[in-house]
């Protein structure tokens, strides 16, 4: 495939609002063919919303988003985009090489349409024939992204645009190494690439530019001679830095009451083994490590959401697992969509708080409750007998952390706690986990955003390749900055 | 932050002094089940239009004794509507509810007939639909089989012994050789031949009350708000550390149970079984459930919706056959109404915005 003229992607202007939630502010950028461009922010700036978009899977509210000169349609960006994502969009239960003749009809003779000497050279050309007759679901992930691409590159006008979106979260070093090599073979073939992805090491390898994404506005543009892991990490933690810095001075030593610890903890699936993790009373423990290190299977086994072996010591009373509160990252996975916000809010409550001593359920006084809890957490809503689907992310957030505070968990553990949330809602949770362990309690949260760590903990640990790499004394860093570059080489160290 | 979001709060009046705070009370108490109400009103508009044209066409329909045999003969259905209704909230659904009613009846006859005393037959009797559930929910919660699949497994399994203990043949324990004792005999007819003043069949009191029982366990008690939070979002239950599996089994077997009370109380005032009996009621208890509003996919339903559902069903059977339209033109009635009720539900759903924030909160979560 010759090099073309090179093409342009320009996104001009583009905004996209969910409920009362500004996904995307008027975003405007561009993007090059024969050129890598990287796609970094925050959770929650927009980017998968903007990838969207792009590939015509969600429909911008205005702006415009353009191939060269012509304005793209939905049904053009099905066709020209690729989207290359973390969960494969192809037929598990086909072979490899029937994944890419799916479209074309069957002959007479075999009713299955089988693949050709182009379909076969394709997937020469990735090396991955080898595996043409294999049933795609039991290839390994690199292959059913390989396919995927194959896919893309012979459709009859073949993708001029491939998005890769958090590629290579799962996959191993050496697979990944594979799909990068694709990557910079598709620029080189002058198509225009964009890739997303939390690890600041590969946008640094791999893109000629980065752009920046900050609540759906794109922030700043990093050229290839400007462009290193400490100066991304600077642009995605500014603005951050005056409320973080505010908190610190308002950190006070809490009165150890307890003590918690895990010991020689080991998951049977191999993704920790052998980590220590302890906290005491009043302690918020952040846990960091990107997709694939081992950090969320060892949160959630602190939970018991996930099995681990180890030894655990309790000093200070009892700590059963019914004392351990745990909210999963996906609000799907921690509300109940078909109740209203009271009821979602003591849903974790039983006899004594809501139901008498035979389980009769006391309607005034779940409504009490609910309405105390809604005063303490500041949840916006019209009143608490709306359902709950209607509020916006960050208010559903807190409703989902009330009614695990409520509860009276000793310890609590999150995953992500401000996934999807805007910036006000999320200090108001910072508040609220804080308040939570000042009162003794303590918290335990997988954090992905530096500034999340920097307000909201005492104490981060940096877990890496199934190991707790390094601990870090959060109030030992005078701001987010510094404490972006340490945790940006650490993780670089491994 | 978007200042829509910054919602001033005005003192509200008490709930309750004002038109507008009773029906927020009254919304309150069913946790936004807008729609939940919206179905309640639309079946009883629908049963009123139902018997208003059946009673123009045919007076014989608007009789006072057609009316009453009318609701005795939706009242086994109701039963088991009931249990099945719990059980749809909860997220599972029972295909066996039609094989167990006939199982329990058949097994509750033949032991008596064995000459064990009719008191200690009927708890057996009742027993064989406990067990039934508990098969059910041990298959699909222990076992982890779909309830689909478990509950399709067991009504075969139940349709057989039934075959199998009856070798076959209806039984009718007045005519047994020989036949139980006369007090016995007494004790079974009163549970489900008696007439009460007014000349109301006991089988109608027996699905009031089992309705008031069985409503108030699901709207009224910790158990009836588990079920809901469990149907709702399995993954949220969990998190929340509620009690699943007990719960889910519990909601089984009282499901058999209900079913197998059905089956005894019809037994009792028909005089007889037969070993197909109950096998052509499971169609009709899933439409009662479906029409009155419960989502097969869990979270939603309620139980005067349910009642309602059989008794939109069993007047449309009853108003048919009375003006002269066979069997195979109900079937296709009873159809359509099925999916009227279900059409219309989404669509008010939509109306509402129901299903257009579910949609978003789930875009949300994707998206941002």
């Amino acid at each position: 495939m010759a090099a073309e003229t090179r093409l342009r992607l320009t996104i001009s202007d583009v905004t996209r609002t969910f409920g009362d939630t500004h996904a995307l502010r008027g975003i405007s950028l561009d993007a090059r063919g024969g050129e890598v461009l990287g796609v970094a922010g925050p959770n929650g700036a927009g980017k998968t919303t903007l990838m969207r978009i792009i590939a015509g899977e969600d429909t911008a509210d205005s702006g415009t988003i353009a191939l060269g000169d012509a304005p793209l349609s939905a049904a053009e960006a099905a066709r020209l985009v690729s989207v290359v994502h973390q969960e494969v969009q192809l037929f598990p239960n086909l072979s490899v090489a029937e994944n890419l003749v799916l479209e074309q009809d069957g002959r007479a003779t075999s009713r299955r349409p089988r693949p050709g000497p182009v379909e076969l050279a394709m997937l020469a050309e990735l090396g991955i024939e080898s595996y043409a007759d294999e049933e795609l679901g039991a290839c390994s992930l690199v292959v059913q992204q390989l396919t995927e691409i194959a896919r893309a590159l012979l459709q009859e006008d073949a993708a001029e645009v491939f998005l890769f979106d958090e590629p290579n979260s799962a996959l191993t070093d050496a697979e990944s190494q594979e799909l990068f090599a694709r990557v910079v073979k598709l620029k080189e073939e002058g198509k225009i690439v964009v890739l997303v992805t939390h690890r600041l090491g590969e946008l640094v390898a791999l893109a000629d530019r980065v752009v920046v994404i900050r609540d759906g506005v794109c922030a700043a543009t990093l050229e290839k001679d400007g462009l290193s892991e400490a100066a991304v990490a600077r642009e995605l933690v500014v603005g951050a830095q005056s409320e973080a810095e505010a908190r610190q001075q308002g950190r006070e030593r809490r009165s150890a009451e307890w003590e918690w610890s895990v010991d020689a903890w080991t998951h049977p699936g191999g993704a920790f083994a052998d980590v220590r993790v302890g906290l005491h009373a009043g302690e918020v423990v952040a846990l960091v490590g990107v997709e694939g290190s081992g950090a969320r299977e060892l949160v959630r086994s602190l939970a018991g959401v996930e099995k681990a072996t180890g030894r655990v010591r309790f000093d200070g009373g009892a700590l059963t697992q019914a004392r351990i509160g745990f909210l999963p990252a996906e609000r799907a996975h921690s509300l109940f969509p078909n109740f209203s916000v009271a009821r979602n809010l003591t849903s974790r409550l039983g006899q004594g708080e809501i139901a008498d001593a035979v389980g009769r359920l006391r309607v005034a006084r779940l409504n009490e409750i609910a309405a105390e809890l809604r005063e303490r957490f500041q949840v916006r809503c019209q009143s608490v007998a709306q359902l709950v689907t209607g509020l916006s992310g960050g208010n559903q957030q807190k409703v989902a952390i009330a009614a695990a505070l409520a509860a009276r968990p000793t310890l609590l553990v999150l995953e992500e706690p401000t996934r999807g949330v805007d910036v006000g809602a999320k200090s108001e949770i910072y508040r609220m986990l804080q308040d939570f362990a000042r009162d003794g309690g303590g918290v335990v949260a997988l954090c992905t955003e530096v500034p999340e760590v920097f307000e909201l903990c005492d104490r981060v640990l940096v877990v890496d390749e199934g190991r707790v790499r390094a601990e870090l004394d959060v109030a030992a860093f005078a701001s987010v900055t510094e404490l972006a570059e340490r945790l940006a080489t650490l993780t670089e160290a491994g | 932050m978007a200042s829509g979001e910054t919602v001033t709060e005005q003192p509200r009046p008490r709930a309750g002094t004002t038109a507008a705070g009773r029906l927020r009370s009254g919304r309150r108490r069913h946790g936004g089940s807008a729609a939940l109400i919206a179905r309640v009103i639309g079946l009883t508009v629908s049963v009123g239009i139902a018997m208003l044209v059946f009673s123009i066409i045919n007076s014989n329909f608007a009789k006072t004794g057609n009316l009453i045999e009318m609701i005795r003969s939706m009242s086994s259905l109701g039963l088991m509507a009931l249990g099945l209704t719990l059980l749809i909230i909860v997220g599972e659904l029972d295909l066996s509810v039609g094989a167990t009613y006939g199982l329990a009846a058949m097994l509750m006859g033949k032991v008596w007939l064995s000459g064990v005393p009719f008191p200690v037959a009927f708890v057996i009797g009742l027993a064989t639909g406990a067990t039934v559930g508990l098969v059910n929910g041990g298959l699909t919660l222990v076992v982890g089989m779909p309830s689909f699949i478990a509950t399709l497994a067991t009504l075969n399994v139940a349709q057989g012994l039934t075959l199998w203990i009856s070798n076959a043949q209806s039984i009718a324990p007045a005519f047994g050789n020989p036949a139980p004792p006369k007090w016995q005999l007494g004790w079974f007819s009163a549970l489900g031949a008696t007439i009460l003043p007014f000349s109301i069949p006991i089988q109608v009191v027996w699905l009031i009350g089992l309705a008031i029982v069985v409503g108030f366990l699901l709207h009224r008690s910790l158990f009836g708000f588990r079920l809901f939070a469990i149907g709702g979002n399995l993954h949220a239950a969990r998190t929340a550390k509620l009690p699943v599996t007990k719960y889910k089994l519990v909601t089984f077997v009282l499901c058999g149970t209900l079913a197998a009370l059905a089956g005894i109380l019809d037994f009792s005032f028909l005089g007889s079984t037969d070993p197909s009996a109950g096998s052509s009621l499971l169609f009709p208890v899933f439409a009662a459930v479906v029409i009155g509003g419960a989502s097969l996919s869990g979270g939603r339903g309620l139980i005067v919706g349910t009642v309602l559902g059989a008794l939109l069903l069993a007047t449309l059977t009853n108003g048919l056959s009375i003006i002269g339209v066979g069997s195979y033109g109900q079937l296709i009635f009873v159809g359509a109404a099925i999916a009227g009720a279900v059409a219309l539900d989404r669509w008010t759903a939509a109306r509402s915005g129901g299903v257009r924030r579910l949609v978003g909160w789930r875009l949300r979560r994707d998206s941002v």
